[in-house]
């Protein structure tokens, strides 16, 4: 039976030119587990809004067609009545958090609907996802996962038979990720929901689900089995989704013909390990390759023995570190990494001089900033934050870029901020408000504000958090030809694409306390670091160390110079 | 003149958007385990309308010495947090406070300070009153308080999410602020003209900010409105059932009888004192 089906489904919003949904028709089963996938403003979050009544009953548009969900029409049925039978989890979800306790925001909905036993049934939803004991929490004590635990346990209260959640990870660390996925398959095949992921992250999709929707141009393009679906790569990458990197991998190695044609592609590691094989030829190469001379210069950040602890709402103050010590030397350029909570912004925003430690002290370019304040410091190092809309403070981001420099009466501010603005792509979004562009161009505008003093130390927090697989790819590049413009970087990331593609030194907090720093083979070949600090290499790596553990391959590249069909080496074999 | 830099620096710290917002959880939040914060709110509500009204309407020094001890001891009981605490003596102080000590200063005799003793009791009374109840209260016991007395369900709906939303702005704010220090270049504040300047650049930074922050808050709290409408908050708004289930949860016990009992047989002492004076 079907759980979904939506008929012709047209869907325009007021005042815009075309229609952002056409005629689309789709059929879910009961019980499926369905990614959704396609490129950015294909129309994935318009029509999961078409599920649960949104569209057309609260936002109001052009619409025709018909959505049936478990046998009622969207059109004849209240948002209150679809609200039990489809939930929805928003991509900001940290906003759909209403109440300031757990329970009581996960019971919430059904106190609304007048449900007598709405304690009960908050506790049962905290149960299934995973946040029982933590019922009389509240909101703020909650990290980031558990945060989005508690955003579907309110959509779950209701007990409705389909979950839609609207890329339940962009925002998180692995670890997090994978505890969203696993309530979502435990609630999947325990509970037998029927449940729809908006999703990028394609290595989660071969895990986790079973069917894959491709979205092109407000329609449905197809519908297939994930295993299949995956392996469409140039179809996918058309539509800037990015299959896993083994895919990819043999995608490459086949299109060389060193992959035999006949075999599927793999689709997670382990079908990798049946596919893939060493080739024996340049085995030291990447070894030379590595250790790149890492010349000794001077420091241009140093903590000693930093200590710092947090005022909290209740009890006493939280320690975020104790005794930290850690030198940065110039035109380094390093990715700070840890778990949710490790303290990583924190980090910064004492190098900043916007909070000072308790005891330690912090020396920038050689001078103490225990006295200073950080706008004296803003000439020298300058720091982009996590949500760039907190970047924007003037009503288009021409003024924004020059604000730094009008306001100090920087000779060229006028030719500094045109360049800035050419540089990074803006230049025909000048007149914009920052918080009108897309994600990729409001990252864009807050790196050029934040190089605007052209500092020598450059501070980023999680450039590419929230960002669809294309607009990153965009942001790496930018970062790398910004390599060039600011001396010293430090990037602070669970990227780990990112932190291979890009640092040359990696930093690794944990505890409030530095647990590992080197280059990215002393950190990526520590398993015992990596487990501690819950770091999760790219795919690829993995599948190298998985296949020969001596292997250190960080992009696809190294991987396909490195290995090769297992199918094709036979043949190879028996024509020598 | 170190201490003197070490108290500036303490006071500017302590006055940091970020201290604004820990200060405001504390006060909503911090204080759940007190026994005001058990108290059923209704008693609460009732036990206000006495301290918050009645000693407009008394004169008798005794017996406002004697409500004033008892909201002090409230008040102290409902672990109100150190910045009410700070603006409630602020506030009475520069109310009246001063003319009180200005008085005594300059020789005031007995006909003048007594009348400036009763209002400044009067406002320090009514005002720890309300502290306690209002502070001492989580806002949703005291939004279900006040559901129960008939107040419209917006009213307390609009207490409890504006505790809500008040991180959530305090943290926006704090960014924006944020951006404006990094990136602004402040007037030098070592002379006295300097900061008074610096004084002024701080006061137009906060009212640039004023844009930023409601452009941001807007854009966020969309995606709030539509996630009110699928938890069913406009049913709940017409739908007599919820109320009810909603208000079943507040109940009157042992404790609020005792409070109630206790807070009447001090005033009823207070009143014998002053008839006995």
């Amino acid at each position: 039976m079907n759980a979904i089906e939506v008929n012709h489904l047209s869907f325009t919003y007021p005042g815009a030119s075309r229609p952002t949904l056409e005629q689309v028709s789709l059929e879910i089963e009961k019980g499926d587990f369905v990614a959704i996938v396609g490129n950015n403003g294909c129309g994935k979050s318009t029509l999961c809004k078409a599920l649960n009544g949104l569209i057309p009953h609260f936002i109001t548009g052009e619409y025709s067609g018909d959505v049936w969900i478990d046998g009622c029409n969207t059109k004849d049925t209240e948002i209150g009545v679809l609200a039990q039978k489809v939930g929805y989890v928003y991509q900001d979800f940290e906003n759909q958090i209403i109440r300031p306790t757990v329970l009581d925001d996960a019971s919430y909905a059904c106190l609304n609907y007048a449900m007598k036993d709405y304690k009960e049934r908050g506790m049962r939803a905290l149960e299934q996802c995973g946040l029982k004991n933590r019922e009389h929490d509240y909101i703020w004590q909650l990290s980031g996962g558990q945060t989005h635990l508690l955003a579907l346990a309110g959509a779950v209260s209701l007990q409705p038979d389909i979950l839609v959640l609207d890329e339940p990870i962009a925002q998180l660390d692995p670890e997090h990720a994978d505890r969203i996925y696993q309530v979502l398959k435990e609630l999947n095949e325990v509970y037998g929901k029927t449940i729809l992921v908006i999703e990028h992250h394609t290595e989660y999709i071969a895990d986790y689900c079973r069917h894959v929707v491709l979205m092109r141009d407000g329609g449905v393009a197809w519908k297939l089995p994930s295993k299949e679906a995956l392996q469409r790569v140039e179809e996918l990458q058309k539509s800037n989704v990015f299959p896993p990197q083994v895919t990819t991998a043999a995608q490459r190695l086949k299109e060389r013909g060193e992959y035999d044609p006949l075999q599927p592609l793999p689709i997670t590691i382990q079908e990798g390990m049946e596919v893939f094989t060493p080739r024996f030829i340049r085995r030291n190469q990447e070894a030379a390759m590595a250790h790149a001379d890492r010349a000794k210069t001077e420091n241009v950040i140093s903590l000693r023995d930093v200590s710092l602890s947090y005022r909290s709402v209740k009890g006493d103050p939280r320690q975020v570190f104790h005794n930290l010590n850690l030198r940065i030397c110039r035109g380094e350029k390093i990715a700070l990494i840890g778990s949710n909570g490790a303290g990583k912004s924190t980090l910064m925003k004492m190098m900043i001089g916007l909070l000072h430690p308790s005891s330690g002290s912090i020396a920038l370019n050689g001078r103490s900033i225990q006295k200073k304040k950080p706008e004296e410091l803003s000439g020298e190092i300058s720091m982009v934050y996590q949500n760039p809309e907190d970047m924007f403070i003037k009503d288009s981001i021409e003024k924004d870029i020059s604000y730094a420099m009008d306001v100090r009466g920087v000779a060229d501010r006028i030719e500094r901020t045109e360049e800035l603005l050419r540089r990074f792509r803006l230049w025909e979004l000048r007149e914009r408000d920052g918080r009108m562009l897309s994600g990729g161009q409001m990252r864009r505008a807050s790196l050029a504000i934040g190089i605007a003093l052209n500092p020598g130390i450059l501070l980023l927090d999680e450039p590419t958090a929230n960002l669809d697989i294309a607009t990153r790819k965009e942001i790496m590049k930018t970062l790398n030809e910004m390599k060039a413009i600011t001396e010293t970087v430090i990037i602070a990331t669970h990227d780990m694409q990112l932190v291979c593609e890009w640092a040359d030194r990696i930093v690794v907090l944990c505890e409030g306390r530095v647990v590992a720093d080197g280059s990215r083979e002393q950190i990526f070949s520590n398993r015992e670091i990596l487990e501690r600090v819950g770091i999760r290499p790219p795919e690829i790596f993995s599948m190298g160390q998985e296949l020969d553990p001596e292997s250190h391959c960080y992009t696809i590249e190294e991987f396909v110079c490195r290995f090769e069909g297992r199918r094709a080496y036979e043949n190879h074999a028996e024509v020598i | 003149m170190k201490i003197m830099q070490k108290l500036s620096e303490s006071i500017l710290d302590k006055l940091s958007i970020d201290f604004l917002r820990n200060q405001g959880l504390k006060n909503a939040y911090g204080n759940d385990d007190t026994v005001i914060a058990s108290l059923d709110s209704r008693i609460l509500i009732l036990w206000y309308l006495f301290f918050g009204v009645v000693p407009w309407f008394v004169n008798d020094i005794p017996f406002l010495l004697g409500c004033f001890l008892l909201v002090a001891i409230t008040t102290k009981l409902a672990r109100v947090a150190g910045l009410v605490l700070g603006l409630f003596l602020l506030g009475v102080f520069t109310q009246t406070g001063y003319l009180l000590i200005v008085t005594l200063l300059f020789g005031g005799d007995e006909t003048a300070i007594a009348p400036l003793l009763v209002l400044t009791l009067k406002v320090a009374t009514v005002s720890l009153a309300s502290i306690t109840v209002f502070s001492g209260l989580d806002p949703d016991h005291l939004a279900n308080g006040l559901m129960w007395y008939g107040c419209p369900e917006k009213l307390s709906f609009s207490i409890s999410y504006a505790y809500r939303m008040l991180p959530l702005l305090m943290e926006e704010f704090q960014s924006v602020l944020l951006s404006y220090r990094l990136r602004g270049n402040p007037p030098a504040h070592d002379t006295f003209l300097g900061k008074i300047r610096y004084l002024i650049y701080q006061i137009r930074v906060i009212i640039h900010s004023f844009y930023p922050l409601m452009l941001n808050t807007a854009k966020r709290s969309r995606t709030t409105v539509e996630v009110l409408e699928i938890k069913g908050y406009r049913y709940a708004a017409v739908n007599k059932e919820v109320k009810k289930v909603k208000l079943s949860t507040m109940k009157v016990t042992n404790n609020d009888g005792m409070f109630l009992a206790l807070s009447f047989l001090w005033v009823a002492v207070t009143i014998l004192i002053s008839t006995l004076v």
